[in-house]
This record gives structure tokens, C-alpha cells and sequence, in this order.
């Protein structure tokens, strides 16, 4: 789906054209290994160059020159995937066909160029004032997480189940982490990052292929470099007691949180079965936590399972009356059960799998959705495609289920509730 | 079936009133592997007084009805609706809104069997006290969960202080005391007076073949039988121009106060093209007095008045409407004062110029045309237009019109003090 162009050793061009958008999307990856002090000034780097540049010197001014280009989508942001930080430089204008003027999106190329290779430097290092406000901000960024009950019990459940692992290092590093920053420190994050980070760009929209390569050849003209992303090990310790924290606060309703690990991870052949017991376990609203926590007993609104499969975490999130934790996580562990035994119906694989299929069909209805599950799914095949992906899933069987299932040994029980329960 | 061309924009919409008084709309997007079908009625949590189909009297009934009769409409003799979009692989779903219950799925694969599925669950009610009851524990939670988050309870909360009588200021699923009063009779009651085929309109975008979807509809509803279109009698009560209160503090449990700015609109009488250009005049202004290029942003920024949480919005209903500004920020008593300021300061010397407008309009244009590339978003907004007589696809022309006279009129219907309100969420005492 995308044509893939090497640039250099270590950056690599992706293009799709397609008339199906009226814009035009551009996403460029820099990827390096996932560690909590170089995250914080990664975060903070994304922050320094989406908020100014040396054409540009003031955030206001920038964000004129984006509107002028017909309100130009533009921003940066920090992620991590696997034990990977990605930062990321996103981008959309409208095609100019639409426009009655054209050029937008040449314009929006060379400004883009200018935040990459022009940065706000002021003798030689990133200006004082928009680096401390920045890291203001990271930082009220990472405390916000307490203010987002389920976001905060969802990363208590990482903290506590892996500890100094990727599994819970933050894409932003930790407050301390921010703090230690300064001008210097940060140059040298952002000379490391364009000299050392493997480099993915992305371009999606109705462009002239050829013409475009070179253009992005001489404006975006990156040295070869060399990443090697190392593997993770999986922590799959033998679980003797499965552990139960509690944790109080001024709120209502009660979070839990119940963690159980895999060895079936991101890497492993039986990635997509896996994908398909989280399916029929909590993934959409036929699954079986759906239909015996929240329709058959209504004890609940929310709850779902997700699978973190680069960690090997299969989690289940509910919102409950906190003074039913116990009969809630014996029904959740009931629906483990039920699918260790193989006790599925042809119709819940089938309506499993025909949802599947339908999330990654519909991602690919944007841009941006294009861009994200390619990117993944390219570690496994660079023609990857979602209708061949979808096939593994549609040879799952019951008896896949069944051991999948076995294979999903319930670590911790988290609760989050309110003072008086 | 009407066809209509949006020659600049390459769409075309295709739109016809059914026998039944069911508005259908088809919106076929090129390269789009999934469709995206919705069925909308314009009922709200607002509708709470109306005469009921059949019947000569006013009622009003208990708060959180029409989220609470959402909730019902999957919920079948046969089972759960769910179980049978799933099989045929769409995703389904419903929201509830002030003056709208949207039913929708989308799906990449049997489109027909999907549509039959949305149409038919919908026009074929099926509610007992049993199941009526069994609901209540789950809706519960819902509210229970809104409860713990502050962001919403900023929302709402502001909206409760912009209006005094206005049922715009209840929350949308009603609380844990009025639920209880719902009763089976109650939800057949609403279905009856609101769920009328012409009351209700159908949008089919993405992957589809128009003239075979609207044959398809049509042919659905030919074999349902429906009674003859009424007109619906809904009573809103007189709402003063000042706001409800001037300010409320509420404690919870987070560690950054949050802060939000509400300006009650005292011009919610209009419809069709005015009311279009009012919404986006006033989102003009907003834009140019709030947004990421303005003095205002950029000193707030600075001063750490305001974080990326930052944002500014207005709605705009008939018998409503509101502008919020918000912000997490540790300062709520400065913030409060730069945007007062801002407005204050407008409003005694205007200084918005003919530059000012021309970016802010180049801006909105690029997010229009951006916005067209999402099947949700046009489907969502169309509807929430249509019922309002609006059309979405005069967006760019409505803009391109705009003139400086346009925002100051559109400004005057905010800007009035006395129908300000401060609503700030601050970190709670720790008990124990």
C-alpha cells in the first residue's frame, strides 16, 4: 500500500497516493531506544521545536504563517512503542486542488523543513525561556495523569505489574526527569536525535510520486545513520499469588484494574490468535465481559479488555461499585474460564473476527490511520496489507482460543476507589 | 430523489423526503472502504415538557429519559442488538445529546443487512418494567463515572451556571434519583410522540451506491406502517439573559485546578442561513480574541495562566446557546482576568481588522476541508445542521461572505457581562 523509498541507510520514504482525501498528510518518525531520562528530553524537544523556530521566533508568528496556509495542521508529539521513543512531526494541508490559490502545500514542505533544521537558537543553545516554559508544560502533562481517574488506575496497574520496564516508562520521562533539563542538555537530545534516530516519513494524499521523492530527497536531506532496535525480553515470572493493591481516593466510583500476563507478545506467531481471544474476551460489545458484567448483572457501564501485546499484558478495565470487587473479578475470571474450556460459540469467533476485520478496514479510511497501522505492521511485511492480516485472524480456531487462553495467567487485581467504600 | 452538486468541494448529496415524513440522505465518498449509516431523531435530553402523541396536556417527564430510552432501543425480546450487528460485522452504536438520540454502525461488509438491522431496531420498541429496572444499575455507573470526572463536571457544571430555567442545564443521562422514576410506560410515551419516521432523518456516507440505497430504504419503510406525521408541541421555559450564578467552585480530587469561562448567547432564535452565519462568526471571533495567534494566547501561555489543555468552543441550538473557554491552570483568578479583559476591551474599542478576519477565514476553510475528509464528522454535523434547517455544505461560501460587521453583530450576542459565568474545579480537602 505504500511505495517505500530507502533515502538513506536507516531513512526510509513512505508514499501513498490516493485521491481519497482532500488533504495531504505527512507524518516523520524519529525513532531511538526507550529510556526515561532521554524520554523526558525528548518530550520536551518535540514541545521546543513545535513552538518556534529561527524564522519564526515567536509561537504566535508560526501559528500565523500555518493559518495563512489554510489552517495547516501542525504539531509534534512523544510516544514509545516496544522499548522504542518515537517523536513525531505531523502534518496536514489542504490539496491544493481545492484551494483557489495553489502552493499550500509546497509552503508547508519548506516550513517544515525550517522547524526540523532551523531551530530557535540563541547563542548556540535553545532560547532559556521557551525551554523552562516547555518543560512546564511536560511536566503539568505527566502530573495531569492523577486528575484522569481511569488513565492514573491504568498506569498504577503498569507501575505495579512492571517495574523499571518500557512497560511503564512514560513516553515524557518523569517530572524529575523534565526538571534536569537545560538549554545544553537539550541540544544535544535534538543533535542525537537527527544524527543517530532511525527516520520514517510518511506522505499520504494525491501527489506526483516522482517529483515528490526528489523534492523530499534535497529538502529533507538526512546523513545514514544506524539503529539497531534491541529486543525485549518478556517478564513472564511464574505467578504464585496473584497480588491485590488497593488504593483510595475522594471519588465515587471504583477502577479496577485486573492485570494478567502473557508470553504471547507483539513478536510471537500467535500474535493474531491472541488478538482474537482479547477480542472475544473484552474487545467489543458481544464479548463476554460485556455480556455477563454489564448486560447479564449490570453491574457495570464500562468494561473492556485491551492487550499490550509488546509487554505481553492482557488487562481488563471496569468502573464498579467498589463494594462489588470481589464478585467482579470472580466473573471476570469466569470468562478466562469459559474460554480455557473452549466453551465459545462458532458465532462469537465469527462476530469477533468480522469486528476485527471492520476496526482495521475503517483505520484505513484516514490518513493518519494508514500511516500508524502500516507502521507497525511493516516489522512483519513491508507489502503488509489489511486484508492478509485479516486472514490470520479469519483461520483462528475454538481449539486456538482454548490454549491461547490457557496461556493468560491473571498477576494482579488493582482497585481505585473512593475514601468511604 | 433531489441530487445536489458541491462543484468546489467534489460531492454530491443526494436527498429525499420519504411518504412517511423519513428525511434520507446519501453521500457517496470515493476511495472509502467503509460506510457509515445513521439514524437520528431530533429528540433530546431537553424535551422534557411536551404534549404526547394522542393526548391533549402538557407533561414532563422524569430527567434522563431520551438517554435512558437510547440505552432500551438494543435491548430486544430476541436478545441483544448488538450480538446481531456483530455478526454481520458492522460496529454499532448510539449517543444522546441536548436535542438529538443517534443510532448508528459502520461496517466494510454487508451493508443491506446492516441497514435492515439499524432500521428495524429502531422503529420497533420493546421495553418492560423488568428490563426497565435491570437498566438502572448500569445507567448508574454511567453517571457515577461522569461524577468522577472533572473535566466533565467543568462542563456541565458551567452550562448549569449559564441557565436558571432552560433545561439545557440538566445532565444529559439524568442523575441517580430521576432514573429511578422511569418506567416502561414513560419510554413507550417518548417513543410514541419522538420517534415518528417525520421526526427522524437517515444519513447513509462512505461506500455506496446511492440510487440502490435509496430504493432499499424506501422499499424498508413501505412495509411499516406508521401513523400520520403530527406536529410535536415541546414548552421551553423563559431564560433571563444574566447568567444563573456568577461563579461556582467545586472541590474533587486532582492536583491542577481547572477553569472555565461560559458566555451565555441571548440570540437563539434564528435558523437556516443566519443562524449559520451567527455560529460562525462568533467561532471567527473566538478564534481571533482566543486562539493560538492572539495577544491573548500567547501572553496566557507565557505567564503560565494556561496549559495545552486550552481550549475554546460555542454551540449554538435553537432556544440555546453558549461559548466556553477553558484551561487547567494554577492561577484561576489571573486566567479570569485576562479574559475579561479581552472581552472588556473589545467591546469598548473593537480593534478586530479586515487581516485579523481574512487569516481566520483561510483557517476555517482548511479545517472545513480537512473536517470532509472524516465520514463521522460529516454525517454528525450534517444532522445536527439539517435539524436546524442549516446546510453544512454552505460552510465555505458562509465564510467567504463574512464581513467585519458580521463578527461585531455575532460578538454583541455573547459579550454582555451580566450572562458571564466562572465555574473552577480546585483540589478538595484530603479527608483522613
Amino acid at each position: 500500500m505504500f511505495k517505500k523509498v530507502v533515502l538513506q541507510k536507516g531513512v526510509n520514504l513512505y508514499i501513498r497516493k490516493t485521491e481519497q482525501f482532500k488533504t495531504i498528510t505527512m507524518s516523520i518518525k524519529w525513532i531511538s531506544d526507550l529510556d526515561a531520562k532521554q524520554a523526558a528530553h525528548r518530550a520536551v524537544l518535540s514541545n521546543v521545536l513545535q513552538d518556534s523556530n529561527a524564522e519564526y521566533r515567536e509561537q504566535s508568528e508560526l501559528r500565523k504563517a500555518l493559518d495563512e496556509l489554510y489552517g495547516t495542521v501542525f504539531y509534534m508529539d512523544a510516544a514509545k512503542r516496544d522499548n522504542t521513543h518515537m517523536i513525531s512531526l505531523n502534518m496536514e494541508c489542504v490539496n491544493d486542488e481545492y484551494l483557489s490559490t495553489d502552493g499550500v502545500f509546497n509552503d508547508a514542505l519548506k516550513l517544515m523543513q525550517t522547524v526540523i533544521f532551523n531551530p530557535n537558537l540563541q547563542d548556540g543553545s535553545f532560547d532559556e525561556s521557551v525551554v523552562s516554559r516547555e518543560k512546564r508544560t511536560v511536566i503539568e502533562r505527566i502530573r495531569s495523569i492523577y486528575d484522569d481517574k481511569a488513565r492514573y488506575a491504568h498506569k498504577r496497574m503498569f507501575d505495579l505489574m512492571r517495574p523499571n520496564n518500557p512497560a511503564s516508562v512514560s513516553a515524557n520521562g518523569t517530572e524529575e526527569g523534565v526538571e534536569s533539563i537545560t538549554g545544553t542538555t537539550l541540544l544535544d537530545t535534538y543533535e542525537k536525535m537527527l544524527k543517530n534516530d532511525a527516520i520514517d516519513i510518511y506522505i499520504v494524499g494525491d501527489v506526483k510520486e516522482e517529483e515528490l521523492v526528489e523534492k523530499i530527497k534535497e529538502m529533507f536531506n538526512f546523513e545514514e545513520r544506524e539503529f539497531i532496535r534491541q529486543s525485549l525480553e518478556l517478564e513472564t515470572n511464574e505467578v504464585k499469588e496473584v497480588r491485590k493493591v488497593f488504593e483510595k481516593q475522594d471519588m465515587k466510583q471504583g477502577k479496577l484494574q485486573v492485570g494478567y500476563s502473557t508470553p504471547v507478545s507483539f513478536y510471537h506467531p500467535d500474535y493474531p490468535k491472541m488478538q482474537v481471544t482479547n477480542g472475544l474476551f473484552g474487545g467489543f460489545a458481544h464479548s463476554k465481559l460485556f455480556m455477563n458484567v454489564r448486560e447479564k448483572e449490570s453491574m457495570a457501564y464500562t468494561v473492556n479488555s485491551a492487550y499490550a501485546a509488546y509487554y505481553g499484558v492482557v488487562y481488563v478495565m471496569a468502573g464498579i461499585d467498589a463494594e462489588l470487587e470481589e464478585k467482579a473479578v470472580k466473573l471476570i475470571g469466569e470468562q478466562i474460564d469459559a474460554l480455557r474450556n473452549g466453551n465459545v460459540t462458532d458465532m462469537e469467533l465469527e462476530q469477533t473476527v468480522a469486528l476485527l476485520s471492520n476496526s482495521i478496514r475503517s483505520a484505513f479510511d484516514s490518513a493518519r490511520g494508514q500511516i500508524e497501522i502500516y507502521d507497525q505492521y511493516k516489522y512483519f511485511d513491508e507489502d503488509f496489507s489489511a486484508d492478509k492480516w485479516i486472514a490470520k485472524w479469519k483461520a483462528v480456531t475454538i481449539e486456538d482460543i482454548k490454549q491461547m487462553a490457557s496461556q493468560i495467567n491473571m498477576e494482579l487485581i488493582y482497585l481505585l476507589s473512593g475514601r468511604e467504600a | 430523489m433531489e441530487k445536489i452538486v458541491f462543484e468546489n468541494l467534489q460531492e454530491t448529496l443526494f436527498h429525499e423526503k420519504l411518504d412517511n415524513g423519513l428525511s434520507v440522505y446519501i453521500l457517496p465518498k470515493r476511495g472509502f472502504s467503509k460506510t457509515y449509516v445513521t439514524f437520528t431523531t431530533k429528540y433530546g435530553s431537553i424535551d422534557r415538557t411536551f404534549i404526547p402523541r394522542g393526548k391533549k396536556e402538557l407533561v414532563t417527564v422524569p430527567d434522563g429519559i431520551a438517554h435512558f430510552l437510547e440505552h432500551k432501543m438494543f435491548d430486544k425480546k430476541e436478545g441483544d442488538v448488538f450480538q446481531k450487528f456483530g455478526v454481520l460485522g458492522a460496529s454499532a452504536n448510539a449517543f444522546t445529546s441536548f436535542t438529538r438520540t443517534s443510532y448508528l454502525f459502520s461496517t466494510t461488509e454487508n451493508l443491506y443487512e446492516n441497514t435492515k438491522v439499524l432500521l428495524d431496531f429502531v422503529q420497533e420498541p420493546y421495553f418492560t418494567e423488568e428490563k426497565v429496572e435491570k437498566e438502572k444499575g448500569i445507567i448508574a455507573q454511567e453517571i457515577t463515572m461522569y461524577d468522577d470526572n472533572p473535566d466533565w463536571r467543568n462542563y456541565f457544571g458551567t452550562i448549569e451556571s449559564l441557565y436558571k430555567e432552560h433545561p439545557v442545564r440538566i445532565d444529559i443521562a439524568g442523575t441517580i434519583e430521576t432514573i429511578e422514576e422511569i418506567t416502561a410506560e414513560h419510554l413507550y410515551e417518548c417513543y410514541e410522540t419522538f420517534y415518528h419516521p417525520s421526526n427522524m432523518a437517515v444519513f447513509v456516507i462512505g461506500a455506496v451506491d446511492p440510487d440502490e440505497m435509496m430504493n432499499f430504504i424506501k422499499e424498508d419503510q413501505k412495509g411499516k406502517e406508521f401513523s400520520e406525521p403530527e406536529e410535536i408541541l415541546r414548552q421551553f421555559p423563559e431564560e433571563p439573559i444574566e447568567a444563573a450564578t456568577k461563579k461556582t467552585v467545586l472541590e474533587m480530587d486532582v492536583l491542577r485546578p481547572k477553569f472555565n469561562f461560559g458566555m451565555k448567547c441571548n440570540r437563539t432564535d434564528l435558523n437556516g442561513e443566519e443562524m449559520l452565519r451567527q455560529d460562525l462568526a462568533v467561532n471567527l471571533v473566538l478564534d481571533i480574541l482566543f486562539g493560538r495567534t492572539s495577544e491573548f494566547y500567547t501572553r496566557a501561555y507565557k505567564d503560565n495562566l494556561i496549559d495545552e489543555t486550552f481550549h475554546y468552543d460555542f454551540t449554538l441550538e435553537k432556544g440555546f446557546g453558549f461559548a466556553t473557554v477553558e484551561s487547567d491552570t494554577e492561577n484561576p483568578t489571573d486566567l479570569e482576568a485576562a479574559i475579561r479583559k479581552t472581552l472588556s476591551s473589545q467591546v469598548e474599542n473593537w480593534t478586530i481588522a479586515e487581516s485579523d478576519l481574512e487569516r481566520a477565514r483561510k483557517r476555517r476553510i482548511g479545517q472545513f476541508m480537512r473536517s470532509l475528509n472524516s465520514i463521522e464528522f460529516i454525517s454528525n454535523q450534517f444532522t445536527t445542521y439539517n435539524f436546524n434547517d442549516m446546510n453544512l455544505f454552505d460552510v465555505v461560501p458562509t465564510l467567504e461572505k463574512m464581513t467585519i460587521d458580521h463578527l461585531k453583530e455575532a460578538f454583541s450576542t455573547i459579550s454582555s457581562e451580566a450572562s458571564h459565568t466562572v465555574m473552577t474545579i480546585v483540589p478538595g480537602a484530603k479527608e483522613n
